[in-house]
């Protein structure tokens, strides 16, 4: 079963397409609306610009348990192949750790994160949900369980494959790449991806779609 | 470093929870969060924890965390002092 995409730009002959990598589990949905703006800004520059569902995540048919970070890169690397003319690949936090299978031809990431960090925090919600429901857990003891049964953690039930592979994850390289993070050296705004409650925020919208225009035109793409 | 460490935190604690400059810089050490602030849920509590590990340049361990720390900003901007110490 096919998995969605949103796509938002031109259907015929665009400059060039823009794959949007989220952030994954609950901060891609704290940071989708933002990521959306942003994606219709550079659709009405011309850009066909696309935000794929990854297995197991949103309106996806795969259960989130029998997939892992392999995988996801392999998906990328699939929508990536499927496009027409010059590609960007445009990652947000987590998204940097699967979005170097892709062929394209810049890539540019925002505040990308550790796998270990990502996990740390899922880990630690679980400890805290179950300290509330009078369960003693802890970050070593989970970890131990990861090698060997799937966990739940913050409503993900995520595999040992998954596990593992979050624990040790890096961004690697690739080339050429712009890596920004917030702040004057990078995009103006805030860390939309750790809120509690999801908000959006339009100028951040707006800087990160210029930011990405203006290294797609210096990498001569767009 | 107790104002450095003092504005760091509140920009974490106005990042996570979303409070605004404002609601941020009103925090007083006896303002009240896990249990007062309705934004405040364990998923909230853990992103706070490692993001501190991340800003503050600590490590945080398991057994260092219990419900005090989160019951005031005093209370968490006192610790993470403790931990900068070491």
């Amino acid at each position: 079963m096919g998995e969605y995409h949103l796509r938002i730009g031109p259907d015929a002959s665009p400059h060039a397409t823009i794959l949007f990598v989220p952030p994954l589990f609950e901060e891609a949905n704290r940071t989708r609306r933002t990521i959306v703006q942003a994606m219709r800004l550079l659709a009405e520059h011309g850009l066909l610009t696309i935000l794929p569902d990854l297995p197991g995540q949103n309106e996806s048919p795969t259960p989130l348990v029998d997939v892992d970070l392999s995988c996801w890169q392999q998906a990328l690397a699939d929508v990536a192949r499927g496009t027409d003319g010059p590609l960007i690949v445009a990652s947000f936090r987590g998204g940097c750790l699967i979005d170097h299978g892709a062929k394209a031809d810049a890539w540019w990431r925002l505040a990308s994160v550790g796998g270990a960090s990502l996990l740390r925090t899922l880990l630690r919600a679980r400890v805290a949900a179950d300290r509330e429901a009078g369960i003693a857990s802890s970050l070593d003891g989970l970890q131990n369980r990861a090698a060997n049964e799937p966990l739940l953690l913050a409503g993900n039930l995520l595999s040992p494959a998954m596990l593992a592979q979050l624990a040790s994850a890096q961004a690697q390289p690739v080339e050429p790449l712009r890596s920004i993070g917030l702040g004057p050296d990078g995009v103006a705004g805030t860390s939309l991806w750790l809120r509690a409650e999801p908000g959006e925020d339009r100028a951040m919208a707006a800087a990160i779609a210029h930011d990405i225009d203006a290294w797609g035109r210096s990498c001569g793409i767009i | 470093m107790t104002d450095h460490v003092d504005a760091n935190l509140r920009a974490l604690l106005a990042d996570v929870l979303g409070l605004g400059d404002e609601r941020a810089a009103a925090l007083t050490s006896d303002s009240g969060l896990f249990g007062e602030l309705p934004e405040f849920d364990s998923m909230a509590v853990a992103t706070v924890l490692t993001e501190m590990e991340d800003r503050l340049n600590i490590l945080i361990d398991d057994d260092d965390v219990d419900g005090e720390i989160f019951e005031t900003y005093g209370n968490l901007l006192e610790f993470a002092e403790r931990k900068i110490r070491g």
